[in-house]
């Protein structure tokens, strides 16, 4: 078994000299001679040279588990009826991870059934991969065997809220988004999916020129540790901002739906759960301003509109 | 009522804040206790999804609730605003109102009334508090579960404890910020004028002696009994400082020959090895004591004095005293060959200025200046400013690849294994290319080593004087290229550190005007700036790495702009013809690319990936054949981070710009791209069909092979896989036998079967009959 994270490119630690130097051209030749280097620009660290994952490393809440399952005959007999069971076990549950269940019929010597399973990880935690393989020998006698491959999930982000309320019922969230890797991260989409009574307004952008650009500038990806502040503007719906006792005590504004990339493309999701607020208790009447002017000339009467609601 | 919300919004900070604080000592004291309430928060969205935990989620959450506004309601205006006025105005003009959460729980309501005032000290009643009442729902959840998730589950501290420092810190930041505008202006003028005094008194000092040496010595000159008390080993930075004219005047007469003798002794046994660079042989003491006498009764007795101020600080100003007769006009004679620039200029060939270039910084360069106009006066120089670089370690030489053979595959496998060593080559730099080109680095280290010995500069002589010539700083630069090659980081810095900042005045060669007359700029191979400049980096200093790039940006840039004012590299006034000079641009251009290369990849190794790519970019302008290569790179650094959209933007850039190769170059990189696309898009099956397009357009495409096989097994063609860098590695194993690819197999061996070892053996086998002393051996994994 294998966890098959991103593999990464090979970097190569570039030694130049000069042609007037002692070596003469031998190092540039010997870096030209490297496989691992680009060619035409030996000098450049970040060569194209996939290579395979060196280690477990980290899993967060949200990313893909993908996992190499070999079963490899080792003997020199001939196995039949071999299944493969992959179940992954979490603190609540035990989820069946194998593509089929079917059994194969035979496994030959130096021969191996191979899969390849994913699974989105949503709980954070120890998970235990369990992998039961049971077989029939060419005596008949039946085997069964199990391994345990544990590993930790961990949390990614970090995501705290605030709302301000406005006067005229539109709800500011602001929400902070840390990253908590070890490694950067790109943040593909933080969106709010309001609740059926609110359509929102994502205010992360400035349009200039009559292009939209992100206020998080050139820079697409939070290092670790780096927090983000995203603002969204919600208002209520027609419907229901008539209807101002609605919108009164607990409401539900909706959730936070992000979704991040790591290396080379490996894709992480998550959603915050339903965030709540207090709206703004008013008593039983409310007053508030409709229209009042900014500036009166003096010894002039002028209008204002006030509307009054009873709650 | 704005007031009151305020109010209310502040307390409500101090809670959070409070609760945050709370929430990081209780990280200390539970530490599952908080992470299982932060983790249900987190996952509780998707869980969703998964039907059956749904319930249990569920009464998770209404049990953790607490925790779970805890790490939700951050505000902006943080901590302390209860106390400072201005936040709270801020607040106000926000018009934020009322903040409470739905969320009301006992837990907060009690903070609450705890807020009133917000101090930290206030804290520790809570702790208590909250504690117990985690303590609760920790129990409650390990009676639903199995116990199994209690252990390891600290992982989350220091993420938790962090934020909180960072929000008790800004409002302070908006505080003081004006303040502190204030005040750096207030102080900028006094700043200049020290500046000012500084430089004055700096370059004072070596005018002072410019006009005529004599007078300015004389009261410098050190003693020479004290120079007498050092042995030859010690530091002259003791006798140098000390000068007493008492002593001077009395023992003039006796301590004169003295101090002549030790001096000639001493400083010719270095300027032999200068004029001599050739000599193979360890240069004794003895031999050179010799040579020395027979220099001596030359003519030309004033190289003496030169060299022996180069080399020692002090000895110089006595024998200065001595030569003091000697008429003011002759010894104008005997130098004005040296010293006149158009002399210079005509012995210096136009390649060695060129090449050699290199700005000195003012206290070099008025060394530099008094070496060359002030023959007879004092040139002091620290001990510290000398470069006295020795061997640090005697045998690097080893060979990994027989260890491992020795160990796995028995003796006399290992006795097949030959491979060059220093031993086996010529001992010149004949061998030394032949050790490199082989790929026997360490043997090559070790060589280079053994060079050095000759040069008098060999183990243990750090420390001790010595003089450089061409050669000498070319078998440094060799050797610890060979180190940093072979990931031997410390020791290269070993061996770099008596080196400095490499602008020490003995690096130039105007320091030697009787060995190099007339030469001109630094014997410092620029490369080896490089080497020097990029080596913190790999030893997790890349800051230290950047500063002396920047440093050599700087300089570089500052060649530049003396050739396009008609000047001499290093700013002089020499005349150099429109071709020359035309030549001279264009290597120092693309020297001055070559530190932007540096920079970037070190921009890139720090994980800076916004400056890397400017910084590739301004690569480009000085490498504009290499933008496709670039861009590509670029295009790669975008995927890493995962942002798959610049990527492929970046590709398209590429396949725009692929003119600039040849057909099938650029066949092959557009292709390359593509694959590399797919991966970040996660089809590794389209991945795959690219890879193998490239290989049918280029078989021996190491890069493509090896990743067709890499996305072979992640599509679960294990067995494919290894048959592709099987066959891969045996059609050409004198190319193929990368580290990387060796690693990829390596692995897919451990994979396949729980009997890899002899597979990995083979791989060994093979190694053996290929590769030299420098094969990097961990990727076989044989540990």
């Amino acid at each position: 078994v294998m966890r098959l994270t991103k593999p990464t490119l090979f970097t190569n630690i570039p030694v130049t000299c000069e042609e007037r130097d002692l070596p003469g051209n031998l190092f540039n030749q010997l870096m030209k001679d490297d496989p691992s280097t680009v060619k035409g620009a030996e000098t450049l660290m970040l060569g194209e040279m996939l290579t395979l994952p060196q280690n477990f490393g980290n899993i967060f809440l949200g990313e893909t588990f993908s996992s190499y399952i070999s079963v490899h005959n080792d003997s020199n007999q001939v196995v039949k009826d071999i299944l493969v069971k992959a179940d992954l076990q979490t603190s609540s549950q035990r989820l069946n991870l194998s593509a089929s269940s079917a059994a194969v019929a035979e496994l030959k010597p130096d021969c191996c059934i191979d899969d390849v399973i994913h699974h989105e990880v949503k709980e954070i935690g120890t998970h235990i991969l369990v992998c039961a393989v049971s077989y029939t020998t060419q005596t008949g006698e039946k085997m069964y065997f199990r391994k345990f491959f544990k590993f930790q999930v961990l949390k990614p982000l970090d995501v705290k809220t605030k709302f301000y309320n406005a006067e005229t019922d539109e709800v500011f969230l602001e929400a902070q988004i840390q990253n908590i890797t070890t490694s950067p991260m790109f943040m593909e989409k933080v969106s709010l999916e309001p609740s059926m009574m609110y359509n929102v307004a994502e205010l992360n952008t400035v349009d200039t020129a009559g292009e939209s650009e992100s206020t998080f500038g050139a820079r697409t990806y939070l290092q670790p540790m780096d927090t983000r502040q995203y603002l969204y503007c919600l208002k209520p719906k027609q419907e229901f901002a008539e209807k101002a006792g609605v919108i009164k005590g607990v409401t539900v504004i909706g959730k936070l739906d992000i979704v991040w990339k790591t290396n080379l493309g490996e894709r992480g999701r998550l959603q915050t759960s339903q965030l709540q607020r207090m709206a703004p208790g008013y008593g039983d009447v409310r007053l508030s301003l409709e229209t009042i002017p900014d500036t009166v000339n003096l010894e002039e009467p002028f209008d204002i509109t006030c509307k009054i609601t009873n709650c | 009522s704005n007031a009151k919300d305020a109010k209310s919004t502040s307390d409500e900070d101090d809670s959070r804040d409070i609760v945050q604080q709370k929430t990081q000592e209780e990280i200390l004291f539970h530490e599952e206790t908080i992470d299982l309430g932060g983790d249900e928060f987190e996952s509780e969205g998707n869980e969703t999804v998964s039907e059956d935990s749904n319930n249990f989620v569920d009464k998770l959450n209404e049990q953790m609730m607490e925790s779970v506004i805890i790490s939700d309601s951050p505000n902006n205006s943080e901590d302390d605003t209860g106390e400072l006025g201005c936040l709270q105005e801020i607040v106000d003009q926000m018009e934020a109102k009322d903040n409470q959460k739905t969320q009301t729980e006992v837990d907060k309501e009690e903070f609450l009334s705890n807020e009133s005032e917000t101090e930290h000290e206030e804290t520790p009643k809570d702790i208590s508090e909250i504690g117990t009442d985690d303590q609760a729902s920790l129990k409650e959840e390990s009676l639903q579960e199995a116990a199994k998730e209690e252990p390891k589950l600290g992982n989350n501290v220091p993420v938790d404890t962090k934020p909180n420092n960072i929000d008790e810190s800004t409002p302070e930041d908006q505080i003081l910020s004006p303040s502190t505008t204030k005040s750096s202006s207030e102080s900028e003028p006094i700043p200049v004028c020290t500046i000012f005094s500084q430089a004055n008194n700096a370059s004072s000092q070596p005018q002072l002696f410019l006009p005529d040496g004599f007078e300015p010595q004389m009261v410098k000159s050190p003693s020479f009994s004290s120079i007498i008390e050092t042995p030859v080993k010690s530091n002259p930075q003791v006798v140098q400082p000390s000068p007493s004219l008492s002593k001077f005047f009395g023992d003039t007469a006796s301590t004169n020959t003295l101090a002549s003798d030790f001096f000639d002794s001493f400083t010719t046994s270095s300027f032999i090895s200068v004029s001599n660079p050739n000599a193979s042989s360890s240069v004794s003491e003895q031999m050179s004591s010799l040579s020395n006498g027979g220099d001596s009764s030359s003519s030309n007795s004033t190289l003496h004095v030169q060299n022996g101020r180069s080399e020692a600080d002090g000895p110089p100003s006595s024998l200065e005293i001595t030569q003091s007769p000697k008429p003011f006009s002759q010894i104008q004679a005997v130098f004005a060959g040296s010293d006149d620039p158009f002399a210079t200029a005509l012995n210096m060939s136009e390649l060695d200025r060129r090449n050699d270039a290199w700005i000195p910084s003012e206290e070099t360069r008025n060394v530099l200046i008094s070496v060359a106009t002030q023959q007879y006066s004092t040139v002091f120089i620290d001990k510290e400013n000398l470069t006295m670089p020795g061997l640090k370690f005697d045998n690097i030489q080893g060979d990994a690849v027989k260890d491992l053979m020795l160990r796995f595959l028995g003796e006399q496998a290992a006795v097949k294994r030959q491979v060059l060593n220093a031993n086996s080559v010529e001992q010149s730099f004949v061998g030394l290319k032949q050790l490199i080109s082989s790929k026997n680095w360490r043997a090559a280290v070790d060589l280079c080593g053994r060079l050095l010995t000759a040069h008098g500069q060999g183990y243990k002589k750090s420390g001790l004087p010595a003089s450089h010539t061409t050669d000498s700083l070319q078998l440094w630069f060799v050797r610890l290229a060979l180190l940093v090659k072979l990931n031997l980081f410390q020791n290269a810095e070993m061996e770099f550190e008596p080196f400095g900042n490499l602008d020490q005045p003995d690096l130039y060669y105007e320091y030697y005007p009787n060995v190099y007359p007339g030469r001109k700029g630094s014997m410092v191979p620029f490369s080896m700036r490089i080497l020097h400049a990029e080596l913190p980096q790999y030893l997790g200093n890349p800051q230290e790495s950047l500063d002396r790039l920047h440093s050599m940006k700087i300089i570089c840039t500052k060649i530049l702009e003396h050739l396009e004012q008609g000047l001499a590299e290093d700013g002089s006034m020499t005349n150099i013809t429109q071709e020359n000079r035309q030549a001279s641009v264009q290597l120092w251009r693309s020297r001055l690319g070559r530190v932007m290369y540096s920079m970037a990849n070190c921009l890139l190794m720090m994980k800076d990936y916004v400056l890397a790519v400017d910084a590739y970019h301004s690569v480009i302008k000085y490498y504009p054949q290499q933008e496709p290569q670039l861009l590509s790179g670029i295009g790669r650094i975008f995927l890493q981070i995962g942002d798959i959209k610049t990527a492929e933007k970046y590709f398209q850039d590429v396949e725009k710009a692929a003119h600039k190769l040849d057909g099938l170059q650029s066949q092959i990189m557009v292709l390359m791209n593509r694959a590399f696309l797919h991966l970040g898009q996660n089809n590794f099956a389209e991945a795959h069909r690219f890879f193998t397009e490239i290989l049918r357009i280029d078989s021996s495409n190491a890069v493509a092979n090896n990743n067709a096989a890499v996305c072979l097994l992640y599509l679960g063609k294990l067995k494919d896989s290894l048959r592709q860098l099987e066959g891969m590695v045996q059609q050409d194993p004198q190319h193929y036998l990368h580290e990387s690819v060796l690693f990829n197999l390596t692995t897919m061996y451990e994979l396949e079967s729980s009997r890899s070892m002899q597979k990995k053996q083979a791989l060994l086998e093979a190694v053996a009959i290929k590769e030299g002393d420098s094969f990097n051996t961990q990727c076989l994994k044989l540990g």
